[in-house]
């Protein structure tokens, strides 16, 4: 008898410890809550509790909580939010297709009123599409370019900006010569950020990732891409060992120690080198280098305002989407991400006068973007993320390996 | 609990006692020398962090980065978390690990065997794993975003090295003195109380930081389970720290130090105990 | 209860152990099923469950290329950073049992790496092994070692090496703290023994003081068996396992299969192949050590 109170005894305390922590969370019944899982550009949280706040203040009936976390983890969280129904009403982050093609998604028409979404520039609009439909809304973009170290050249003596990879080549040799203890081309194959560098060198071969419904990395024109970057590092014009290098920790720490002269850089890497030491780099930009005979290209990355049917909460998302993108929100927004090219027209017409942001909006109608449409990219990104350092070694076969990893992906 | 005497014939400075206190010393450095390196880089600026080449010292002291951190993010909002969830596991841990390892090293019952390898078989899955499945069932409970979750959750993952080490330690208490004590009157439960954990300090001390730092440090469950900055621990916390493109590494390095600070301090107070002052050998 | 010798029937037990055994198949058996459970569906990109999958996950995972290199690497990984771990805990816990000037001190000093997140010290390490700003080539070349830095992690075989070196610096801490826990189970009277000069005492310690440290050094192997095969943050923070998967053990290789496959039933099954090796491991240490025992 005694064992059996003291266990009911045990259940009864757990249960009364249980009521207490769960009192605080009773909430009144008619405010909605609106739950936003964002990715952190850059410490992003009190940006959106002060947006939230405002927001409620307007919208006393909607409650927004926005859960910030961390570009390494967000897939994850969000993963996990769906698998176990805690489904959140709006995401931010950098891919949408896999939730589109699941159904999961309100189309961008339902997300945003009207206004805003003729707001938003068409390019970027059309890179959020599945099958032909819109369903999300782009938060914000960046472009590449390629920078160099203006006082490296000089005193390697080069006068011309390379633009094909044999002028690129020539100069990179140029350097080693004349410039000992600098690597000619910081080449960032480890897993960050892998996809960007090849897909931009790819794109300045006419290489894609994805043509005509097929996933196409195995290409000739890939192969040689990757056969191309080989020659360069066998010839030591990189740092050794792309294939572990990843673009902050180690290209662009490099470049900022002015221990490299070239670098494929994002819209950001001028603010970031202020940050990070590179304060005294003389810096210079220009489009980047194509394959003989090809057009040159800027790679285009942009990310993405989802929102998802599971609560039904359209008419609040309509009402929070489009408060985000109210002009002085919106801005807000931009600044606490830090350096980006904004997504709305209105927006872009202050960016243009930006001269940091100049002539990255310039390049941006020569961009390739990411295959970001098709169900299986999350997958395809990290397959090369994964394996494409390894293609220094053997070009066909770990674009192989890729390729065969893109077949497979659901 | 009286102070353990230890044995005193090497108290002269013979060449033995310098070498022991030598090679003690230096084992000490290199334990701690990969920490003083990341102090030494907390105390360099943003710039001058990932210099090349870089220098032992900072060129400017950047004292400011302890500071700033605390300002940067909630810092002493996460660090009451973090305390609160793992010194409450901790507690329940040892509340729970004690009578169940202590009937094991006491008695042969059916299922004994059973219950011992259900115990190990928990340590061995990968909290990562089961996140799902651990998440499915906060939910059911109404326990998403609440400290609670993470404390009986992190209780449940770190009960089996407790109750291990607590029953050997059990084990290793001749039966004899708790005999002698039932004989003077005591209950089981004084004697228990009285005798046998004061002998199995050590065990318990153990088992206790064992508990603390695996709550105080575990990542992966926190980040799904909370959502809101007040909830969230320190180690989900300072990932806020981790920008898309910018690591703030001169702030996360200085939280992360100072994330070790009380871990130590907690150590430092129980640490004497670590040594039983009644060992086995005194009852004999 | 109070004054009674313990009664021996089952539910005797029960009071004492229930709380434990509640806690357990709450928290963790449970979610341990749902695991396998979801070893056998066919999980989308976003995470819903699009139906059963029968063995479809297991049959591509063991069909993935690069599972063989893994699972022996994992095998190098654990046997060796535990050996490891064990032999050199030995002479720590002595060290730190010993009784010397500012023993509080040492003592403060090795439970930081296990105070320490693991994403931290490796972190720590991997700033430390960098090859154009790490300590130790600036110590190297300081100490006229060598001329110019080198990349400590430039060869996958190396690289794999220093992983397991800091593996082996984290979990020493652990062991030689349980070992020293463990010391102080010793009689006093054994002790002195042990502090005899010259070869009696490392007689004394091989034949004394060793036995009796038995139980506790069969804890610390059995956990940090456990641990070091679960270690995830070590190989993740310094390597991600790459480049390739040449420097992934299956439990940095499940966590890739859902993080950059985006394929989280075939993570589970790996999930649930790596809590089959882990049993078979610690099966195998069990069995082992009882045998030794009997000899």
């Amino acid at each position: 008898m005694k064992k059996v109170t003291r266990v009911s005894a045990l259940v009864a305390t757990t249960a009364l410890i249980a009521s207490a922590f769960l009192g605080n969370s009773a909430k009144a019944a008619d405010v909605v809550e609106l739950k936003m899982v964002a990715a952190d550009y850059a410490n992003m949280q009190p940006f959106w509790d002060d947006l939230a706040a405002k927001f409620t203040k307007a919208n006393p009936t909607i409650k927004v909580t926005v859960n910030v976390v961390s570009w390494e983890t967000i897939d994850d969280k969000v993963k996990t939010l769906i698998a176990t129904g805690q489904t959140p009403d709006v995401v931010n982050k950098g891919d949408y297709s896999a939730a589109a093609a699941e159904g999961l998604l309100y189309r961008a028409d339902e997300m945003v009123s009207k206004k805003t979404l003729d707001d938003i520039v068409p390019t970027f609009l059309n890179n959020s599409k599945y099958n032909g439909v819109a369903y999300a809304v782009p938060d914000l973009a960046s472009a590449r370019a390629l920078f160099y170290n203006k006082d490296i050249l000089k005193k390697a003596g080069v006068t011309k900006l390379p633009t094909t990879w044999t002028e690129l080549e020539k100069v990179l040799k140029q350097i080693k010569a004349k410039v000992p203890g600098v690597y000619p081309y910081a080449l960032p194959l480890g897993p960050e950020e892998a996809q960007a560098e090849f897909s931009i060198w790819a794109g300045g071969n006419g290489g894609v990732t994805f043509k005509n419904g097929k996933w196409v990395i195995n290409s000739k024109e890939n192969v040689q891409t990757m056969t191309f970057l080989k020659k360069l590092t066998d010839q030591k014009l990189t740092q050794p060992n792309p294939a572990k290098c990843d673009r902050t920790a180690c290209a662009q720490t490099l470049f900022a120690a002015g221990k490299a002269a070239f670098i494929n850089g994002s819209v950001f890497l001028p603010g970031w080198l202020k940050d990070n030491g590179g304060a005294k780099i003389n810096l210079g930009s220009g489009s980047f280098v194509a394959a003989p005979g090809k057009k040159p290209v800027t790679l285009g990355v942009q990310d993405y305002f989802t929102a998802y049917k599971a609560n039904g909460h359209k008419a609040e998302i309509t009402k929070w989407m489009d408060f985000i993108f109210e002009p002085t929100n919106y801005a807000a927004f931009l600044k606490a991400a830090g350096g980006f090219i904004p997504a709305t027209k209105s927006a872009g017409a202050n960016a243009a006068k930006d001269p940091a942001l100049a002539p990255f909006i310039k390049l941006l109608p020569s961009a390739i973007f990411y295959p970001g449409d098709q169900a299986a990219w999350p997958a395809v990104k990290g397959a090369i993320q994964q394996q494409i350092g390894t293609a220094l070694a053997n070009p066909q076969k770990a674009l192989d390996a890729i390729q065969a990893k893109a077949e497979a992906a659901k | 609990m009286s102070t353990q005497v230890l044995p005193k014939r090497h108290k002269r400075f013979t060449g033995k006692r310098v070498s022991l206190t030598i090679s003690a010393w230096t084992m000490g450095f290199l334990f701690f020398a990969p920490y003083l390196q990341m102090i030494l880089t907390a105390l360099k600026s943003q710039e001058e962090i990932t210099a090349i080449p870089s220098t032992y010292l900072p060129k400017k002291w950047a004292f400011s980065n302890f500071t700033g951190v605390w300002k940067e993010i909630p810092l002493a909002t996460y660090l009451k978390s973090s305390f609160i969830i793992s010194i409450s596991a901790t507690l329940i841990v040892i509340v729970i690990a004690i009578p169940a390892a202590y009937y094991v090293a006491r008695n042969n019952f059916r299922g004994k065997k059973a219950f011992l390898l259900l115990v190990l078989v928990t340590q061995m899955f990968a909290p990562t794993a089961l996140v799902v499945g651990i998440f499915r069932e906060i939910v059911a409970f109404k326990l998403v975003d609440t400290y609670l979750a993470l404390i009986l959750i992190y209780a449940a993952f770190n009960m089996a090295f407790s109750i291990w080490i607590l029953s050997s330690f059990f084990a290793s208490i001749p039966k004899e003195v708790e005999e002698a004590a039932w004989i003077d009157g005591c209950s089981r439960f004084t004697t228990l109380t009285k005798i046998v954990l004061p002998l199995a300090l050590p065990g318990l001390v153990t088992a206790f930081i064992f508990t603390f730092i695996a709550a105080w440090n575990e990542f992966v469950i926190a980040l799904t389970l909370t959502s809101s900055p007040e909830h969230e621990p320190l180690t989900v916390g300072l990932t806020a720290l981790i920008g898309q493109y910018q690591v703030q590494w001169n702030y996360l390095f200085a939280g992360s130090l100072i994330a070790i600070v009380p871990v130590v301090i907690l150590f430092a107070l129980i640490e004497k105990w670590l040594v039983g002052g009644l060992t086995a050998g005194s009852v004999k | 209860m109070s004054g009674r010798t313990m009664n021996k029937s089952r539910l005797g037990a029960l009071p004492w152990i229930a709380p434990a055994i509640i806690m357990i198949a709450v928290f963790v058996v449970w979610p341990a099923f749902e695991m396998i459970r979801t070893s056998f569906q066919n999980v989308g990109a976003t995470g819903q469950s699009k139906g059963w999958a029968g063995f479809d996950n297991y049959h591509t995972l063991l069909q993935n290329p690069d599972l063989k290199n893994v699972l022996i690497r994992t095998f190098i990984w654990v046997v060796g950073v535990v050996f490891f771990t064990m032999i050199i805990s030995l002479p720590v816990a002595q060290l730190l049992n010993a009784n010397y000037p500012g023993r509080k001190v040492v003592r403060w000093s090795i439970i930081v790496p296990w105070a320490a997140s693991l994403v931290m010290t490796s972190t720590a390490w991997k700033w430390i092994l960098d090859a154009y700003y790490g300590v130790l080539n600036e110590i190297a070349i300081d100490l006229h070692l060598r001329k110019e830095s080198i990349d400590w992690l430039a060869d996958t075989k190396q690289s794999f090496i220093w992983l397991m070196v800091v593996a082996v610096f984290v979990s020493i801490p652990f062991t030689s703290f349980v070992i020293l826990a463990g010391l102080s189970t010793i009689p006093n009277d054994i002790k002195e023994a042990s502090h005899v000069d010259g070869a009696t005492s490392w007689k004394s310690y091989r034949h004394i003081t060793f036995p009796l440290l038995k139980p506790s050094l069969f804890v610390a192997a059995v956990i940090n068996l456990i641990n070091v095969f679960n270690s995830f943050p070590i190989i993740w923070v310094i390597t991600q396992g790459g480049p390739g998967y040449e420097t992934d053990t299956t439990t940095t290789l499940a966590y890739k299969i859902s993080f950059r496959d985006q394929d989280v039933g075939q993570s589970a099954a790996m999930a649930a192949v790596n809590f089959v090796i882990i049993l078979v491991f610690i099966g195998l240490f069990l069995k082992a050590s009882k045998n030794q025992e009997q000899n």
